[in-house]
Parts: structure tokens; sequence; C-alpha cells
């Protein structure tokens, strides 16, 4: 997966560019809007994440640069101002996502992945399965080691979540939006108490414990590799 | 041009343009009055005259006698000059120094008052002329020609000194009243200084100062008393934002200064990669509490300046406050408390942040209920507004704190400065200026072991 950052803040670029490349993707970083309109022409990228301060041609400027040339990839907006008319101008322009500074790297990452998903067809599973773990989707059963593990519906879709995207550091915003449907700065206590109580239910007794506290990141459901 | 003059030249120019106008009509008027009085004067003379030559020739019996008698009369009158003439053209009697006027500046006419003909003589004389017939009784048939006189070079003399002397009366008048109307001008205008000296004192660290509404005229005292009203809007607004800001940068200060203390002495001699990594995680802990009290603090300010709600639809606040009791289902369950809703309403707003709203309520409400409470959330109808109250079980806040937990950065308990569920303490401010974006009401109370919050939402916001 080939991912195009077009960011002038130094520091802010390479470490995004740096971050992302170690979470597994090939990444090229351009300063400025016609620098990056020129790697976007020529290359094939899978995403493009805009700065919207941008100088020569704005963040806007050059989506619409881009669309105007036939390129269709999706595309993500970073600003630092939070305004209604920026984040309806981006979606009007056909932008998929849009992140107000200061975000967390682990939003960012999380949400460039699920661009990236949305576009591949998703297979009809009815089951997911992480080493011993099983969740049956039609039938709305847990079991762990061939043992049944009783969920609410809400643990479930907690569950279900972190299995679904088993291996990637979920963090709690993003857990917050997809479970609860809470789409703003929430009490993050909220969800740390929730997957506590998911994680006593299904890790509880066990020798291989799946779901993972990563600290100042969130959480990530995985056989551990230290194992 | 004329809208930037001072108001103190354009008052003194207006004054100065009518005191000039009043001066000239009444100098024009003295002027002209006296010329009339003159001519009136001279008419008279002259009718006089008339008179008085017509009287000799009436007892005249013969031409010589007729002369004798107009030698005898009108030789002695000093400025006043006469000619008789006979109709066959010979001079029956001529003054000396009479100046013969080209016929076609007298009038002849019979009427008793022939008109006075004001004319100018040939060496430069003014004259007024009088031209009459009049038959002798000698010779009836033939009527003398008559032509009366009269030098007014001392009235002309008279009305050009008078005429030099107003306008220089009108001169000198127009200059000092144009002065004196400067004066009080600049004298009425002095509150305006005034006013404009105090308006001077005014910035960001003296926003104390104000009009001094009780010395100026009636006129500008209501404009000094709404100026006034201004600047107490702005004094209490500026305060509470340099609050605000000394707040924040207090807030900002201790988070900031750990994590660099913290990082400093990390830095500081080598150590193993679980130590740096333990550390960098608790710094990402930090900075990301950092990051959310700054967008909580855009989101205040952002909602405060009553920026319009981004959107607005009709909601159930039911509905809305089910999914955060979801949302709080674990929170709840490990305290043991029992969380309930009850009652239902539509209102209109923006139904994200509602939730945010009552999300904060709800938090703030499991924070403070004991362990096997009750937290109640109450949607009911008061009038046209739609109330949602948020009721927990707990100790009483002391009332005299009540009014300031929606202030920003308020805690009830000042020792606890930090702790980690409560927030930056931030979350009931941003409930307030969340209702008060829907134009309703946030209220707090509390009594016999209940804390209640209560929002009230106009139903058509």
């Amino acid at each position: 997966m080939k991912i195009l950052i077009v960011e002038d803040e130094a520091k802010t670029g390479e470490y995004l560019q740096q971050g992302l490349t170690e979470a597994g993707f090939v990444v090229d970083l351009a300063k400025d809007g016609i620098d990056g309109l020129h790697l976007a022409e020529g290359q094939d990228y899978d995403l493009v994440i805009l700065d919207v301060m941008l100088p020569g041609l704005n963040g806007w400027e050059v989506l619409q640069g881009l669309r105007a040339r036939g390129l269709r990839m999706p595309a993500m907006f970073l600003t630092a101002r939070d305004q209604v008319e920026d984040r309806v101008k981006g979606l009007e322009l056909g932008a998929d996502d849009y992140l107000v500074k200061p975000f967390s790297f682990a939003e960012l990452l999380a949400r460039v992945r699920t661009i990236l998903r949305r576009g591949r067809s998703a297979q009809e599973v009815t089951t997911l399965k992480v080493a011993d773990l099983e969740l049956d989707l039609l039938r709305r059963r847990v079991s762990r080691g061939g043992r049944r593990v009783d969920l609410t519906a809400k643990e479930f879709g907690l569950l279900e979540l972190l299995m679904r995207r088993h291996g990637e550091v979920l963090p709690r915003s993003l857990i917050a939006s997809q479970v609860w449907d809470m789409n703003f700065d929430s009490d993050t206590n909220v969800i740390e108490v929730a997957v506590r109580r998911l994680r006593s239910k299904i890790d509880d007794g066990q020798a291989v414990k799946l779901i993972q506290t990563v600290r100042g990141m969130g959480y990530v459901l995985e056989v551990p590799e230290d194992l | 041009m004329l809208r930037r003059l001072s108001l103190t030249h354009r008052l003194t120019a207006f004054f100065t343009a009518v005191a000039a106008m009043v001066v000239l009509g009444l100098g024009w008027l003295v002027f002209a009055a006296s010329d009339q009085h003159f001519a009136e004067l001279d008419q008279i003379t002259l009718q006089d005259k008339r008179q008085l030559i017509e009287h000799l020739l009436a007892h005249a019996h013969s031409a010589e006698d007729a002369q004798g008698r107009l030698n005898e009369a009108l030789n002695h009158h000093h400025g006043l000059l006469a000619a008789v003439v006979t109709p066959d053209g010979q001079t029956l009697f001529r003054s000396d120094g009479f100046v013969p006027l080209p016929q076609t500046q007298l009038l002849t006419t019979s009427h008793d008052m022939a008109p006075v003909l004001q004319v100018g003589s040939p060496d430069g004389r003014a004259l007024r002329a009088l031209l009459f017939k009049v038959s002798a009784p000698y010779s009836p048939a033939s009527p003398l020609e008559v032509t009366i006189e009269m030098d007014t070079a001392h009235h002309a003399q008279f009305l050009a000194d008078l005429r030099l002397r107003l306008a220089l009366y009108a001169l000198t008048a127009t200059l000092v009243s144009g002065l004196l109307g400067w004066l009080a001008a600049h004298r009425g205008l002095a509150p305006l200084h005034a006013m404009r000296a105090r308006a001077a004192g005014v910035s960001g660290q003296r926003l104390s100062e104000r009009m001094p509404v009780d010395q100026v005229p009636v006129e500008m005292a209501e404009l000094a008393g709404e100026l006034n009203r201004m600047l107490g809007r702005l004094q209490s607004d500026f305060t509470r934002l340099q609050d605000f800001s000394s707040d924040l940068a207090h807030e900002l200060r201790t988070p900031i200064s750990n994590l660099l203390t913290q990082t400093q002495v990390t830095l500081s001699m080598p150590r193993d990669a679980a130590i740096y990594r333990d550390i960098l995680a608790s710094n990402a802990e930090e900075l990301q509490r950092l990051a959310r009290m700054v967008s909580d603090m855009l989101f205040l300010a952002k909602t405060e300046r009553g920026a319009q709600l981004p959107r607005k639809e009709t909601f159930s606040a039911l509905h809305e406050v089910e999914a955060l009791l979801e949302f709080y289902e674990a929170v709840a369950e490990e305290k043991d408390i029992r969380m309930r809703v009850r009652g239902e309403g539509d209102i209109l707003g923006d139904p994200l942040m509602f939730r945010r709203a009552v999300s904060n309520l709800l938090s703030n409400a499991l924070r403070h209920a004991p362990q096997g409470g009750e937290v109640h959330v109450i949607i009911e109808r008061a009038g046209t507004d739609i109330e949602v109250t948020v009721e927990n079980t707990g100790e009483d806040i002391d009332s005299l704190v009540l009014p300031r937990l929606f202030d920003r950065f308020f805690r009830t308990d000042p020792a606890r400065h930090r702790s980690e569920s409560d927030g930056a303490g931030l979350g009931l401010s941003i409930t307030k200026a969340i209702v008060q974006a829907h134009g309703g009401k946030a209220s707090a109370s509390s009594l016999n072991g209940r804390t209640r919050f209560k929002l009230s939402f106009p139903r058509m916001a």
C-alpha cells in the first residue's frame, strides 16, 4: 500500500512518514502542494494525506487538481483549524476523512486503515477467529478454547471490532466511535472500564492474554509476540 | 469636505456667516433709510422753491418785474440754482453757477409733484433738479420754463462716509462675532474633549475608566451613559477572558513542566529500553490529555462565541440518552450504580452536541454517586421547554459552590488538583455552552442527598 503525505511542517511530515512506514506502508513525503501534485501524477498511490494549509497550492486545491486529472484515490485532510465550513468543504470536495491537529498517531493510523479497508470488498465472514478465541457473527456467540463466554451486546460489539482489526492498535476515541457511536472526545475512562471488563471475561484464567493495552496508544487484540 | 471639518470649525463658520448676514442687512437698512430720507428732504426743498417761484411769477406784472423779484429772492440761496427761460429761448433769470442740463435729462410734466431728477452735472457735481412750466400773468399765453437745481454734494458725501463706516463696522463685527463664536463653540464642546481624554485613557489594563456622565450636558449624557454601559460589558467580558487565559496558562504549565522534567531526567543518563518505553508511554498519556484540553478549549471558545449550530434537526432526547446510558453501562456496573431514564421529548438542535452535553453530566454523576447509588435521567416538558435532568445520589454540594460548578477549570476540591478521571474541569462549562448555543439554560441544585443538573432546551430553538 502506497501513501503520499503532503505536509509542509517538516517534523510532522517526518514523523508521519516514519510512523506509517513502520506500520508497513510505502510512504512518500512532499513539502508543498505543487510537489505533491507532481508525485501523485507520476505514481499510483492508494491514499493521499493532505495538510490543508500548504504553501503554493493549499490542500483543497491539491485535491481538486488530483480529481481534475482523473485521480480518484481516497484523500484525508489534516488541519489545525476546526471549522465546520472546512469540514463541509472537505467533504464536498470528496475527502474521505478529516483530522484536526493535534491528533494522536494511533488515531491517524486507525483511520488510514479504515479508509484503505473500505475499498476492498469485505468477504462475508460469519466467524472471526484469533488463536483459540472464536466469535460467531450469526449466532452472536463467543467461545474461548471451546468454552462459551457470555457477553453483553456492547461487549460483543467491542470484541468484534478488536477481532476484525486484530493486530492493530485501536485508540479509545475510535473504539468509542465505532462501538458506541460517540463521535466526540468523550470520557476515555469509559473505554478503559469496558475493555477491562471484556478482558476479564476473555482472558481471565487463560495463559495467553489476547487483549492488551498499549500504553499511550490504545488497545490491541493479538497473540503476544514474546510467546 | 464639510464632513471632515471639525465641529468647532463648523460652528464657527456657521456663526460667522449668520453674524455677517445680520450686520450687513442692518447696514443696508440704515444706508437705504438715510438715502431715502435725504431724497425726501431734497424734494421738499425743491417743491418749496417751486412754490416760491410760482408765487413770485404770479405777482409779476412785466418781464422786468419778474426778473427783479427773482433776483431778489433767489440770489442769496446758497446751493440752490435756478433758471427761468421764456418760450422763445430768452433767459429771464439764471443763478450764478447754474449748470445747463442736457435736455434729455429733464423731464417735463404738468403734475404738481414733478419728478426730482438725480443728475450729475457735467463738472462732476451731484445735483437734483426740478423742471416745470409756469405761466406769468403778464403773458398768460406763453408759459415760462423753470429749472431748479440743488447741489446735493454734502448729502452724497455724508452717504459715502456712512457707507464706509457701515462697511467697516460690519467687517469688524463679523470678525469679532466669528472669534466669539469660535470661543463659544470651543467652550461648548469642552465636555466632548473631556470625554475624548477619558476614552484615550481606556486600555486593556485600565478598563475601569468611565465617562463623566454628571459633568457633561444633557445632550451628551445619554451618549456617555451608553458608552459606559458598553465599557462595562467589555470589562466583564475582558475580565472573563483574562481569567480564562491565566487559568489556561496555569492548567497547561503544570503538565508541560512535568513532561519536560520527566523527559530531561530520563535523558540525563542511559537507561533500559523498557524504561524508555515506559517514560514515552507516560508522556504520550500526558500529551493526550493536553491535546484533549486544547481541543476542549477550542470547542468551548467556538461554542461560546455564539457560532451557529452546525446543523439542526429534531431528535428524540430519549433515544440519545439511551445511547449514552449504554455507553456508560460498564462504568455504572463497576460501581454497582443503577441508571434509569424516564420521560421523553423531542428537541430541535444538534444531536451530537446534545450527546456531548449530557455525556458530561452523566460522567460527572457517575463519578460523584457512591458505590451502589443511583443515577436518573428525567426528560420532561415544562411549558414550551424540554428539560433534561441528570440526578445522582450522593453527598450534597454546598449551595455556595453550585453556581460556580459551570465555571471553567472549577473543581469542588481545590486540593485534588488532578485525578485521572476528572478531565480538565471543562466538562460542565462545555455542557453549559452547548445548552446556551441551543438557546437554553443549565442549572444545578443539590438537596437531601440528591444532586441535579437540569438542562432546559426551548422546544423551538
